[in-house]
This record gives structure tokens, C-alpha cells and sequence, in this order.
């Protein structure tokens, strides 16, 4: 089942740690959100594989916006 | 209370290899940083004169001392790199940390007689009377190692006078012995005036045969100028005076053994010097460790070498403190207090070698959604919030109830600012946690793991709590600052570049100004410059940070000043629930 994994505040994305196909853990970090002046780790709410990178490096997002979809 | 410590919850997470591979950088920053801290050490021990000139003398220097007197693996150095009045020297000219002699606990300070023959230099009673605070919280005998020329007399002005000054710690020395603190002495050398009161303010006074100690040495005695000022004849008469003098230097270990008898052991050699400080410790008050384990000691199940991955050289970037925390304590296992409540504070028990220590530290990273509870916008770790600062203020609380002693670790913003956070109490939270810390009366100390900042740097168990904070670490990561370089020098210029604006000027100098500024506070918030300056009492390896801490343990349990039966605490049993 896909889910979905949604940004926890608004900010830049700084950087993105994972690539499409790959299989992550629970708790695996994903990606970095800069915000409150802090590069803020985003961690895998889920296990299975990454099927969807929604962002990029330097994107601005707002809170709940889809970044990335776990299988 | 067997069930409750024996096996405690194990907590801490893997280190996965994505993290050790995007971390490579990191570590690499701090290891390097912690190469230049070692080198600046290795420096330092290296000051006055060669270890051959000494010992060619007779003599050993203060480090061939402190090998031969502390038991291996044990010695803890502190203020290694302390100066604090920048001195030519690079050192306030003594030697201190904590180590185990006799297997008991001393906190253990000594003269570099490199350097000046030992000599009083400027910042040198700072440095000894955080050492005799030290011995106090502790409540752990100090051992001198006693070589003291007296006072560098062309620096005289900066050191000799003042509440704080040379003859302070004479009184210090009197107050741990009020307390039951003893002070042993090894007296070596010439220990003439301010020497003399290093050699007979102590408690139990063991000198080698050739020491001496007197309320003046050869060079006053002779007086001063009977003409009121200096000629050749007047100089024929002082050299003449001076030889003799030199040849029979008042105050020798003979006189103080044999006619006042205030030495209370006279030796042949060094090492029979060595030799009674040991005989004397076995002879002190100290319970046997197993007095008061909870359980058998056991190292962490996680490694130390995982620190270098964890904790993130990048002041900005996030990271599990509860990842940290395990690698530090015995089989990474605690017991957490209150953790669903005030996200961004850890509290919680945890055993170091195998006695009971109550740990308080700054999560990071983004707190849930919805905390703070008084505030419409999201929180951030290392930041403190109104519950995480009444989460704090019940554990060191509860500690002191149950006699607990507590493990600071600070990485931290602040406390929350704004009408919201005022509303929410959060000054008169802050204030009351300095007040819940003072009136525990049990031991603390703080590892400072990366930002100490703001007043969060005073309340949560800084080095301004004088009375419980026994001493202060850093590690290569650590900044120390009233607020971030950057967001100082907006607080100072932004109102100027406004006017500079409306009346048309360039703005270019006001942001060369707020660069120089941020570039300040860089530069005097650096691990080098807290060491030097005693904003921390030493710089630590990330890989060393736990010996310091079982060092803390073995000492705050050696002779406690009151206990609580464990089958008593109540701590265990709200944390149960």
C-alpha cells in the first residue's frame, strides 16, 4: 500500500538522502527540511521502498505537502 | 528495588550505514578539532624547562609525579588549557584533575616545576580554587603535589591581592578541612612565602629531605636597602648576604620535622613522598563501590565510536539525543521520567558503573505537532518550553530527594521568547529551576555537547549553579555564547541600518560591521577558547566522555555526605507509575 510522507513544518528542502527504488527501514532518514533556522532530519514514518520523490533540492514547501510515497 | 535497576529498559538505535556514510565529513571535523585540542595540550605539558634539566637536578617534574603517584586509566585531567590571564607561560602553572590513588577518588592539583620553579602566576588562584570547589562537591580528599617558588614578583600586581587573590585558597584549604575534607601534601623543593602557605595549609604534610618551606625565602631575607635605593657598595653587601643565605635557606624539611614538627612525615626520596600520599589515602574514609550499586557494572551495548556519527559537527542540524545517551551508560538502559511529557528535555535515571545518576539533557530536532500547547507555531528542539522547564524542575527535585546525583548535557538555544512564552510562565519557570537546583544539595556536572546558550546555559546546571556544578566538559562541537554571532549582530545594527537607510547612506559598512561581529563571537565561543577562558573545565574526546562520567560516579558515591536507602527513592516508583 502507498503511503504517503508529508512535511512535518514549512521550509527549503536542503537536501534530498534517498533515491527512487530504494527500500527503507522505519526511522531511516529521508531528507533534510531548513527551517527555524535549523536543518531539520526528516525520518521514514514507514519500511518498504521509495516509488515517488515529490521534491528537490532548494524546493520550498508548506506544512503537509507530499514529499516523498513509501511501498 | 533489585527489579527496578538490575535490568532497566534498553533504549538506543543501530547506527545505520546511510547515516555513517552522509557523516563522514562530520567526523572528520570533530576528530580533527579533537587533534588540535590534544596538540595544544601536548603543548602546554611542554612549557619551562626539559624534563632532563629537572631531573638531572634530582628532582622529577609534576607529570613523572602524577605518573607515578595516580593508578593507570584513571587520571581525568581538568583545565588543561585554562589561562584566563593569558600569560606568557601559556599555563596558570598548575596541574589538576581527578584520579584514583590507593583505589579511591582524589581530586589532585600540582605545581609545574618546569616552569618558574612553581611559581604563583596570574590566574593561578582562579584555577586552584576550582579545584578546592571541586574536592568540596565531590567531598573527595584533594592531594597537593606542593613545588612552589613563591609569587613571580614582576607580575606581582595581577595576582597577589583582591577577594580572589594568591592567599584566597589558604582559606579555601581551612574551609574543606571545616567540611571533612582532608588535603594531603607532597612537598617537594623551595617553597618560600606564598610557597610556604601552599606547603603548611594542607592537612597531612609529607616532604623529601632537601624541601623546604618558610614565611620568606633567601631573596627577602636579606632585606631590603638600608640607603633607600641601590648603589655598587650596597650590592657587594647583598651578594655577600645573599651566598650565605643561599647555603642555609630558612625553613628546611629538618627544622619542620625535627624542631616544629609540623611535617608529618620526612623522606629520603620522590617516590617515598609518592609513597605516603598513598599510605595516607588507604587510611581516608571512602565506602567500597559495591556500597552502592544498584547493579554490576556493565559498558554500554552500543560503541563510543558511534558518537562521531551522532552528534553532528553542524551546529544547524538535528539529531537523536537518546542516541547519544546510550552509548554513554552502563548496557544502554535507563529509566525515563515523564516521556510523553515535554518533548524537548530528557529526563530520566540511568546506571554508570553501576551507581544510580539522574541525567537531564536537550532533545533536537522538530518536537510534535501541537507543542508547544500556548503557541501557534511549531517547536524545535533545543529550545525549552514550558513543560520541558516543569518537567525539570520535578526531576532535579525528585533527585535531591532521593540524594541522585544529576548529569547535565546541554545543547541549547534558549528558552521560548515571546508575549505567548511570557504568558506561559516561562521566566518564572526558568528562575525556578535555579531555585529547584540549589535546593537539591546533591552533586551535578554538565557536558556541554554542542550550543550552551542563553540563560537555558545558566538554569540547566551550568557553571553558575557554583554550588553544584562540580566541573563543566566540552566536547570539539561545543559553542558557548549569550546568543548566535549572527542573530547578535542583527539585534545590534538593525535600528542603524534602518536610519543609514532613510537618510540615503551606503549600507555596506554596517554589514562589514555585523560580519566582523558574527566572526567575533565565533572566534571566543570556540572549544579553545571556553577551555582557556573556563567557560568549560576541559575539552573532552567524544571517545573519553564516559570516563569522565564513571569517574563523576566512583567520586560522588566514594564518602556521599547523605543517602537514601534505594528501597526508599521515590523516583523509581513515579516513573513506574
Amino acid at each position: 500500500m502507498a503511503q504517503e510522507v508529508l512535511a512535518p513544518l514549512a521550509g527549503n528542502i536542503l537536501n534530498v538522502l534517498v533515491e527512487p527504488g530504494a527500500k527503507v527501514q522505519e526511522d531511516d532518514e529521508l531528507l533534510v527540511i531548513e527551517a527555524l533556522k535549523m536543518e531539520n532530519l526528516v525520518y521514514s514514518p514507514y519500511s518498504g521502498t521509495v516509488k515517488e520523490i515529490r521534491v528537490k533540492k532548494g524546493d520550498k514547501v508548506d506544512e503537509d505537502a507530499v514529499l516523498l510515497v513509501i511501498e | 528495588m533489585r527489579p527496578y535497576f538490575e535490568k532497566m529498559p534498553g533504549f538506543g538505535k543501530e547506527l545505520k550505514e546511510n547515516r555513517i556514510a552522509r557523516t563522514q565529513e562530520s567526523r572528520a571535523k570533530l576528530e580533527a578539532l579533537e587533534a588540535q585540542i590534544a596538540a595544544a595540550r601536548k603543548a602546554k605539558e611542554g612549557v619551562g624547562q626539559p624534563a632532563d634539566a629537572i631531573n638531572k637536578r634530582g628532582s622529577f617534574t609534576v607529570w613523572q609525579r602524577l605518573e607515578a603517584l595516580v593508578e593507570p586509566g584513571t587520571w581525568q585531567p581538568l583545565h588543561s588549557l585554562y589561562n584566563p590571564q593569558d600569560n606568557e607561560e601559556g599555563t596558570t602553572n598548575v596541574v589538576d584533575g581527578l584520579g584514583k590513588i590507593s583505589g579511591r577518588w582524589a581530586v589532585i592539583i600540582g605545581f609545574d616545576n618546569k616552569v618558574l620553579a612553581g611559581a604563583w602566576i596570574a590566574g593561578q588562584s582562579e584555577n586552584i580554587l576550582r579545584v578546592t570547589n571541586l574536592a568540596r562537591r565531590l567531598h573527595i580528599p584533594l592531594v597537593w603535589l606542593v613545588n612552589c617558588s613563591g609569587v613571580k614578583l614582576p607580575d606581582q600586581e595581577k595576582f597577589y591581592a583582591d577577594r580572589r587573590g594568591g592567599g584566597t585558597p589558604f582559606y579555601r584549604h581551612a574551609e574543606l578541612e571545616q567540611e571533612g575534607v582532608p588535603i594531603i601534601a607532597g612537598i617537594y623543593g623551595t617553597n618560600p612565602a606564598g610557597g610556604g602557605y601552599q606547603a603548611i595549609s594542607p592537612t597531612i604534610l609529607l616532604a623529601q629531605k632537601d624541601a623546604n618551606m618558610a614565611v620568606g625565602g633567601a631573596g627577602i631575607v636579606s632585606g631590603m636597602s638600608p640607603r633607600g635605593g641601590f648603589d655598587v657598595a650596597g650590592l657587594e653587601e647583598l651578594i655577600a648576604k645573599t651566598r650565605d643565605i643561599k647555603e642555609r635557606p630558612p625553613g628546611s624539611a629538618t627544622t619542620h620535622f625535627d624542631e616544629t614538627g609540623f611535617l608529618t612525615r620526612l623522606y629520603d626520596d620522590e617516590k617515598g613522598v609518592l609513597d605516603g600520599i598513598r599510605e595516607y589515602m588507604r587510611a581516608i574514609p571512602a565506602y567500597d563501590p559495591m556500597f552502592f550499586r544498584v547493579a554490576e557494572p556493565a559498558e554500554p551495548r552500543l560503541p563510543a565510536r558511534d558518537l562521531y556519527h551522532l552528534l553532528p559537527f553542524n551546529q544547524k542540524e538535528g539529531y537523536v539525543f537518546d542516541d547519544i545517551l546510550a552509548r554513554l551508560v552502563d548496557a544502554s538502559e535507563h529509566m525515563e521520567f515523564r516521556p510523553g511529557y515535554g518533548p524537548e528535555v530528557y529526563t530520566g535515571l540511568v546506571k554508570m558503573d553501576g551507581m544510580l545518576l539522574g541525567v537531564i539533557g536537550n532533545r533536537q530536532g522538530l518536537l510534535p505537532k501541537g507543542y508547544p500547547d500556548y503557541g501557534n507555531y511549531p517547536g524545535i528542539g533545543g529550545k525549552l518550553y514550558r513543560q520541558g522547564l516543569i518537567k525539570m524542575n520535578e526531576f532535579v527535585t525528585q533527585c535531591g530527594r532521593d540524594r541522585v546525583p544529576v548529569i547535565w548535557f546541554q545543547d541549547t538555544t534558549g528558552i521560548d521568547v515571546g508575549d505567548a512564552a511570557e504568558k506561559a510562565e516561562l521566566l518564572g519557570l526558568g528562575q525556578s529551576l535555579i531555585y529547584s537546583i540549589q535546593q537539591t544539595d546533591v552533586p551535578m556536572m554538565l557536558v556541554v555537547l554542542r550550543k550552551g546558550s542563553a540563560a537555558a546555559h545558566y538554569i540547566m546546571g551550568g557553571p553558575t549553579a557554583n554550588r553544584h556544578n562540580a566541573f563543566t566538559l566540552g566536547t570539539a562541537a561545543t559553542e558557548i555564547y549569550v546568543m548566535h554571532g549572527e542573530t547578535a549582530a542583527v539585534a545590534t545594527y538593525s535600528r542603524r541600518a534602518i536610519k543609514e537607510k532613510d537618510s540615503g547612506k551606503p549600507l555596506e559598512p554596517i554589514a562589514q560591521k555585523m560580519n566582523e561581529m558574527a566572526q567575533k563571537y565565533y572566534d571566543t565561543s570556540r572549544p579553545a577558547y571556553c577551555a582557556r577562558y573556563g567557560f568549560v573545565d576541559e575539552i573532552v574526546d567524544l571517545k573519553a566522555l564516559r570516563g569522565y562520567l564513571k569517574a563523576f560516579a566512583g567520586a560522588v558515591y566514594q564518602n556521599p555526605q547523605s543517602i537514601c536507602p534505594r528501597h526508599q527513592m521515590l523516583l523509581p516508583r513515579l516513573i513506574k507509575g
